[in-house]
């Protein structure tokens, strides 16, 4: 099966994406990845669609599966503790290498005011695959013509420095990168250059990145003034920006 | 930044997790001044209760910088259980526990082993202003209790729960999150208020949980 999973990163454009995902896809609650690495956090089912199936509890980090497809999904919804961003990271990968999942796929974002002249001009989507993909994934990612992300100085100040993968405002993908070619795990890294904002659309846009390549949903509508892909969007996704504002301010 | 649990009478430090030394079936935990003080009111005037232990944490909010003798006065964390039902524990934590404590604080009062037939009921506040809806805050009335359970908590609750997207950080999302995980029956109780400090509507806002069957027989 596929494991999709967020890096908690800048816009939080990763975990928004994972959102879109198991709400559009109508997916099963299927446990909870319980750690003591997050800060802990409840509120009842934020995916609800009626009244019926809004008072299910959630915590800070669930599984979510649709076994048709054979997709699961973590949703990650706190930030790390601090100095347990590593060992979260090592805990994850060891059960997804005793999952013997097919491949990880991490949602993520970085900083867009980090990017050089080159990136400013291109698309704001970049990939990263761990070398124990099969080939096939490879080629089929080569075909979509789709930019790497590229290396940058290690230490940007100094005019020599060596050049490594960076992504600032990433979270943990970096680390979880890192980990995932040295553990061997088949790892894809999809992220988009953001900034902080109304990230809905980046968010949109990453899932539509992601459908590129593996097309979880189709297009539907013959009706050709509706939007190609039709993306539901989770019920706790009103009031991102706050509560009503009060008659007496106007 | 350790959180420890002892004995205050014998000075000891406890051995084991708090309910593997004192099984229990009914576990109420208030979070907070106003939490504490309607318990102290209204529960624990009602009964006779034995402290069976108390915690020990310091962090930035803690007004002593003193992390050895820390007074009665200073906020605290005490456990009591009720003398003629000593499976009926209470919690008065009036400290804050910080992010990096809850699941130490956790691990010290729960244990590693969770019990499935306790029933646990934490009372907690928070600002009005957290609350979000689709009309302003300001026209809403507070106090006001909203309500949150775990999958295996089947007694209707008191009053509405808490709609989406409002969430709860901090302790109590610690101990429900805990409660949901190893399928223990547990209901959270939240009060939305605009005076954090001690304040007598505050506590009285939360007077419909002494109906519940967490607290009915626990006040005359």
């Amino acid at each position: 099966f596929l494991l999709f999973q967020p890096a908690v990163s800048v816009g939080n454009v990763g975990q928004l994406a994972i959102d879109l995902i198991i709400s559009t896809l109508n997916m099963c609650k299927i446990g909870y990845f319980y750690t003591d690495c997050l800060v802990p956090m409840v509120g009842n089912n934020p995916y609800a669609t009626a009244e019926e199936n809004s008072t299910e509890l959630s915590i800070n980090a669930e599984v979510y599966s649709l076994p048709s497809k054979k997709l699961v999904a973590l949703q990650l919804r706190s930030i790390f503790i601090k100095y347990k961003s590593k060992p979260f990271c090592e805990k994850l990968l060891s059960w997804v290498k005793s999952s013997n999942c097919a491949k990880v796929i991490v949602l993520s974002s970085s900083h867009s005011y980090h990017r050089n002249d080159l990136q400013l001009r291109s698309t704001p989507f970049r990939y990263l695959l761990t070398p124990f993909l099969q080939k096939t994934v490879q080629n089929k990612i080569k075909s979509l013509n789709w930019e790497e992300m590229e290396k940058s100085p290690c230490i940007p100040e100094i005019e020599d420095s060596e050049f490594c993968i960076r992504i600032p405002g990433g979270g943990i993908t970096k680390i979880l990168y890192d980990e995932g070619c040295s553990k061997e795990i088949p790892m894809v890294v999809l992220l988009k250059f953001v900034s902080e904002g109304d990230n809905i659309p980046d968010a949109l846009g990453l899932v539509e990145y992601l459908n590129e390549w593996l097309q979880i949903i189709k297009p539907c509508c013959d009706d050709p003034t509706a939007p190609a892909l039709q993306w539901k969007m989770p019920s706790s996704w009103r009031l991102l920006f706050g509560s009503g504002l009060p008659p007496a301010l106007f | 930044r350790e959180v420890r649990l002892f004995r205050r009478q014998t000075k000891t430090s406890l051995e084991v997790s708090l309910l593997e030394k004192y099984p229990c079936s009914k576990f109420i935990i208030a979070i907070g001044n106003n939490a504490v003080a309607f318990l102290s009111s209204f529960v624990m005037n009602s009964g006779v209760w034995e402290e069976v232990g108390c915690a020990k944490l310091w962090n930035e909010w803690c007004r002593t910088t003193d992390t050895v003798h820390l007074n009665p006065a200073d906020a605290f964390c005490v456990f009591y259980h009720l003398k003629s039902n000593p499976s009926v524990l209470l919690c008065q934590c009036s400290c804050y526990v910080a992010e990096d404590q809850q699941y130490q604080w956790l691990e010290k009062v729960f244990g590693f082993c969770p019990r499935k037939n306790m029933q646990v009921t934490v009372l907690t506040c928070r600002h009005v202003t957290d609350y979000k809806t689709s009309e302003s805050t300001s026209s809403l009335r507070s106090p006001f209790l909203k309500a949150l359970k775990t999958e295996n908590f089947k007694e209707p609750p008191c009053c509405s729960l808490l709609e989406q997207p409002n969430i709860v950080h901090d302790l109590p999302a610690a101990v429900l999150s805990y409660c949901q995980v190893w399928k223990i029956p547990a209901i959270l109780y939240l009060c939305y208020t605009d005076v954090m400090k001690l304040d007598l509507i505050t506590v009285g806002a939360f007077k419909p949980v002494l109906s519940s069957r967490s607290l009915k027989g626990l006040v005359k």
